[in-house]
Formats: structure tokens, C-alpha cells, sequence
């Protein structure tokens, strides 16, 4: 075998030895050191736990609007907010998906599969018998909402292309008005009153959650345009709703939708949109900065506190290279090289680290689930990255509190250390 | 007085240091030879030089001028992982106050220089029972630092002196902390050491204990005073 490696083998062997028996013989020492890790170990997994689950929320509810449907509005997600670029375009006409429709119709290789028109207002509310229910989603569409739209129904069934054509009085609800309206009774074939009309429900949408925690699709009542307009009439907001034939290729299907909306608009080359193409993309440009903020800013602060545990680290290595100076020199007498003793005292600083990073993830962990057990709407979510992550952490930081101390005791001196009182 | 090889060759060697905007010379101008088997000891009063001249010797400190020859190495032009090994092969250190590993037993004590040699594990426990053994300590293998007497302790940092076979044994005040009963006993057990074959080189200010050697080198303010042998 190798004779320089072999005896690093050896070398580092006592030294791990060495570094146990140092841990043990001064357990509060060590406890106390490692508490700083630990501490700092803890808040970075925790803040990479809420991060994780900021994205999941996130995605989920990015999934809700779905990524395959793109929804054509008077005004733009990317630039919410500045309502006085939009109040002067013309409203959106319900009449436009049929006519989309029927314009990719003809064109096999459009990238649009179905467009669906919707009415909807926030300001409705709906009451069944004493039961109350304010601020739900109403909304106005057609037999293809379904598929535009994520979520099944739980029990019963969507209106058909009939009824919708009729406009007759029926509906699908969301979860929380089927709860809220009809505790401890069944739901289907009930009438419930929406202002002044009563309107049947035909299905329960099955539970969805909030979206970015904002509103809720269990919240919505869902109904034929003609049931909708006789009960809200028509100065409403309207938008049309268009699945595309592949996620992949929105972009495509975008511009088309455009290039159909601006005929449908009759506008000549030279004037801009008097529309919006919206798709969730929007949302993520918009938000993904956020969240990044957010991140960036909680890794930087929970960093600190592992700062200080290093610290803590570097200094108590500082106080053990003094306390064993006699050591040192008798290790360097008998044959010991300056980097055995730099390699000691860094085993040693990392032991200690990734011991405390180990209780930190474990105590971690431990919160993480209880939060899940006890809070199961709140969003984290824990993964391997993050275990593998903080354990490297605790590494570097054991390397980094460790050398400055490893490197004054390996360049002590013999003599005088052997001498040391 | 014999012409058995020369272990040890010291020439116009100086080790000087400043204190305070003072030169010190704490070796001024020392020409020594040891030959192998040599058992001599260095004495002189404290501020004479012999603990500059017990780490030189050690090698644990490098001369200011001059040359030093171990066993036909130049160690004054050493840089120090190459002094570390030459400490490590050539070199068994006895000191006056033992400093032996307080948590390790005196097994794992004997083993520390082969470690740093690159002796496997097997080999290791071996040589260090055989070296436990030369010092008549058998029965005291397992046992710490701290469940041994003075005279123990001292023949466990023998026997790790011993372990890596060393060309000199290099003792500095072995009997320094002991009583006069026990100081005898280490002496002896130096004696038949030397008898063995070793080489040993002490340091002492005790007259005693120097006339257990066979060569007596005094010193005086860095300069050798007298020396009984060659």
C-alpha cells in the first residue's frame, strides 16, 4: 500500500479518536458550542422548509388557472393595477368564443382547441332558506366550462348543452358554499336564491384550496350565461377562456388568439391591442420576485445566526489549541507533521458542527411535521436537497470556524509549546 | 575511544536570540560528536545553554549557524515537516514531566510515534507490548497515566521513546520529578538500555544521576566547559 496515504489513513483515524474523546470529555463545552449550530441549522431548514412550501403553494395554485388555458380579458395580469391604461377599451363580448370557435373550426392546424365564454362577479351572494352566504364567485358560461376549468364534481352533474342554450335556472357549486348552504343535508336538486331567483343545483365541484391564498374556487357558483344575466344582468366582467391544444406551444397559441381577436376587433396594422391575452405565466413573472426576495432575504437572515455559531466555534477552538499547547508540542516532538495537527483540530471543529447539524435537522424535522400535523393548510415542505444542503452547511462551517485556530496550533512551535505551563 | 560510527556531529555550531534588542548566545560556537552506543550526560547551571542544546539535539529548533549531522543528514537545513519526520524516526523523547496522553491508556501512549510513523495497527499493538515489556510494565498496559506512579509514568514515555526504535534516546531531567528511590531505578533502566545497544543523551543538574553515564559534558554560558569522552 501507499506509505504517505496509509499513514494519513492512520493519522486520521487517531485524530477522529481523538475528536470523539474531546466532544465527551467536555460535554457542556461542546453542548454549548454545538447549540449555535444547531440554532442556525434549525433556522436555515426552516426557512428552506417555508420557501419549498411557498413553491408548492404556488404551483398548486398556478395549476388551478391552469397551464393550458390561456384567458382573454380587457386588461393584462403582467401590469395589474394601472386601470386607467384599460378603462377606455372596449368590454369583452361573450359573443367572441363562439366566433373564435368558429374561426379555428376551419384551421386543423390552429393551436386553439375550445374558447368559452364566462360572465362573473364577486359581489354575489347566496342564501338557502336562513343560511347566508356573501361575497361568492358567480359565474356565467356554457356546457365546455368543464373544460377549461380544473377540478371535478363530487357528486351530481354539469348542465348540459341544452340547458345552457335555454339559460336555464341550474348550477354547480363550489365545496364551501355546498358545506356552508347545506350542512347536514343533501345538496343536489335544492334550490338556493341568488338575489331575487332561485336557481337549482345539478353538482358539487370537488375541493380545490385558495388560490395564492387570495380567493377560493370552493367559493364559486357556476351556471349557464342565460341563468346568469337574468339574475345579474349584463354589466358585468366578462372574459373568454380558451384551452389550448398543447401547454408547450401557449406562446403560439397566443399570438393566434391575437391575430383572431384583433380581426374580431377590426383593427388596422398600426393601432395596439385594445385586449389581453392573459395565461398564468403572468402571475409567475410577477411573483417569482417575490418569492425570490423573500428567500434571499430569509437565507441571508437565519445565515447570521449560523455566523454566530461559527464564531462561537472558531473561538472555544481558539481556547482548546491553548489549553492542549503541551499537547501540540509533545504530538510535534514524537513525529507529528503540521498538518496532522491542522487536520486534528478541523476534525474536531467539524465533528462538532455536523454533530449540532444533525440535532438541528432532526429537531427541524420534528417541527416541520408537527406544523404539517397541527396546521395541515399551512405550506411547508421539507426534501432531501435541504438535508443534504444544511449538512454540507454544517460542514463548511465546522472548515471555516475550525482553520483559523487548526492553523495557529500547526504552526506552533516545539520547543516553546513543550515548555508551555 | 571507539570507532563505532558517528551518530551525531555538531560543528561550529551557534544558536543566538534576540531578547529585547539583546543577542543572547545560547550556543556560541559548539563542536560536538556522539558516537552510537554513547550514554553521556550534559549538565550545567540554568542559563548555560543545555536546554537550546537538547532541543537542537531533538531537533526541535534549528541552529542559527553551523551544521548538525544525524546519521549522515544535514538537520540544520531541515524545514519543519522534514524535522517532524526526522523527530518521528530517529528521535525518542523522555521529558521530566512525562507528558504522556492523560486519556489514553499506556498502550495507545506507546503507540502515538508509530503512528505518526505509518505503522499499521497490528504491528503497532506489538511493538508497543514489546516495548511495555522491555520497561517492566506487562501488567500495567490498560491502565491511564493518572493510575500510575511517578517511577510508571516515567518507564511508560521509555518505552514510547523506545517504540520507533530510535538511533538517540533523548533525555531531558528524566528524573527531575522524582524521588531519589525511584530516580536510581529510571537510572538503571537507562544503564541497561545503553547496555543493550542504545544510544542516550540526558540532561540533568544532578552530579548523581550523571555519574550513572559514561561521558559527562559540562556546560557554561553556550560554550562546552569540559567533556570526559570524544
Amino acid at each position: 500500500m501507499n506509505g504517505p496515504i496509509r499513514q494519513l489513513r492512520y493519522e486520521t483515524a487517531e485524530s477522529l479518536n481523538m475528536a470523539v474523546y474531546q466532544i465527551r470529555a467536555n460535554k457542556t463545552r461542546s453542548f454549548l458550542t454545538a447549540l449555535g449550530v444547531i440554532i442556525g441549522i434549525v433556522a436555515i431548514t426552516m426557512m428552506g422548509t417555508a420557501i419549498n412550501g411557498i413553491d408548492l403553494g404556488f404551483e398548486k395554485s398556478l395549476a388551478m388557472i391552469g397551464y393550458d388555458v390561456v384567458y382573454v380579458q380587457k386588461a393584462s395580469w403582467s401590469t395589474m393595477g394601472q386601470w386607467w391604461k384599460y378603462r377606455n377599451r372596449p368590454d369583452i363580448e361573450t359573443g367572441y368564443a363562439s366566433q373564435i370557435n368558429r374561426a379555428v373550426a376551419g384551421n386543423p392546424r390552429s393551436e386553439v382547441l375550445v374558447a368559452v365564454p364566462q360572465m362573473s362577479t364577486f359581489q354575489a351572494s347566496a342564501r338557502y332558506r336562513d343560511r347566508l352566504l356573501q361575497q361568492v364567485f358567480s359565474l356565467g358560461t356554457n356546457q365546455d366550462y368543464p373544460l377549461t376549468a380544473s377540478g371535478d364534481l363530487s357528486e351530481g352533474r354539469f348542465f348540459t348543452p341544452q340547458e345552457s342554450a335555454a339559460g336555464d335556472m341550474v348550477c354547480v357549486i363550489g365545496d364551501d358554499i355546498s358545506t356552508g348552504l347545506f350542512p347536514h343535508e343533501p345538496v343536489l336538486g335544492k334550490a338556493i336564491r341568488l338575489k331575487n331567483s332561485n336557481i337549482r343545483v345539478l353538482g358539487v365541484f370537488r375541493k380545490q384550496g385558495k388560490f395564492l391564498g387570495l380567493f377560493s374556487f370552493d367559493n364559486q357558483i357556476v351556471m349557464p350565461l342565460g341563468a346568469f344575466e337574468k339574475i345579474y344582468g349584463k354589466t358585468t366582467f366578462v372574459s373568454i377562456r380558451i384551452k389550448v391544444r398543447d401547454e408547450k406551444r401557449i406562446k403560439e397559441a397566443e399570438e393566434e388568439i391575437t391575430g383572431l381577436m384583433r380581426r374580431l376587433r377590426r383593427l388596422t396594422p398600426g393601432q395596439p391591442d385594445d385586449f389581453a391575452v392573459n395565461e398564468q405565466q403572468a402571475f409567475k413573472s410577477q411573483l417569482d420576485p417575490i418569492k425570490n426576495g423573500i428567500a434571499m432575504a430569509g437565507i441571508f437572515i437565519t445565515g447570521m445566526s449560523l455566523f454566530v455559531g461559527a464564531i462561537g466555534i472558531m473561538n472555544i477552538t481558539f481556547v482548546s489549541v491553548k489549553e492542549r499547547t503541551r499537547e501540540i508540542g509533545l504530538r510535534k516532538a514524537l513525529g507529528a507533521r503540521r498538518r496532522t495537527i491542522l487536520l486534528q483540530f478541523l476534525i474536531e471543529s467539524v465533528m462538532i458542527c455536523l454533530v449540532g447539524g444533525l440535532v438541528g435537522l432532526v429537531t427541524a424535522v420534528s417541527i416541520t411535521f408537527s406544523i404539517q400535523f397541527l396546521l395541515p393548510d399551512f405550506p411547508v415542505r421539507f426534501s432531501p436537497m435541504l438535508v443534504l444542503a444544511s449538512l454540507a452547511v454544517s460542514v463548511a462551517t465546522g472548515v471555516l470556524s475550525g482553520l483559523a485556530p487548526a492553523v495557529t496550533a500547526s504552526k506552533l512551535d516545539p520547543a516553546a509549546s513543550l515548555r508551555y505551563e | 575511544m571507539s570507532d563505532l560510527p558517528v551518530i551525531i556531529d555538531i560543528r561550529s555550531l551557534c544558536r543566538f536570540y534576540r531578547m529585547g534588542g539583546q543577542t543572547v548566545k545560547a550556543l556560541d560556537n559548539i563542536d560536538l560528536r556522539f558516537r552510537k552506543n554513547d550514554y553521556a550526560a550534559i549538565m550545567g547551571p540554568s542559563g548555560s545553554g543545555k536546554s537550546t542544546l537538547m532541543n537542537i539535539l531533538g531537533c526541535l529548533d534549528t541552529p542559527t549557524s553551523g551544521s548538525y549531522e544525524l546519521n549522515g543528514q544535514n538537520v540544520a537545513e531541515m524545514d519543519e515537516d522534514e524535522l517532524a519526520r526526522v523527530r518521528n524516526r530517529e528521535i525518542g523523547f523522555v521529558f521530566q514531566t512525562f507528558n504522556l496522553l492523560p486519556r489514553l491508556n499506556c498502550l495507545k501512549n506507546v503507540e502515538l510515534p508509530l503512528i505518526y510513523a505509518g505503522v499499521g495497527p497490528e504491528e503497532r499493538l506489538e511493538r508497543a507490548r514489546a516495548a511495555l515489556e522491555e520497561v517492566g510494565l506487562a501488567d500495567r498496559m490498560e491502565h491511564k497515566p493518572t493510575e500510575l506512579s511517578g517511577g510508571q509514568s516515567q518507564r511508560v514515555a521509555i518505552a514510547r521513546a523506545l517504540a520507533n526504535r530510535p538511533s538517540i534516546i533523548l533525555a531531558d531531567e528524566p528524573t527531575g520529578n522524582l524521588d531519589t528511590a525511584t530516580s536510581h531505578d529510571i537510572m538503571e533502566m537507562f544503564g541497561k538500555l545503553s547496555d543493550a545497544g542504545n544510544t542516550i543523551i540526558l540532561i540533568t543538574h544532578e552530579e548523581d544521576i550523571a555519574s550513572f553515564t559514561r561521558r559527562t559534558i559540562k556546560l557554561r554560558d553556550g560554550k562546552i566547559e569540559s567533556d570526559t569522552g570524544t
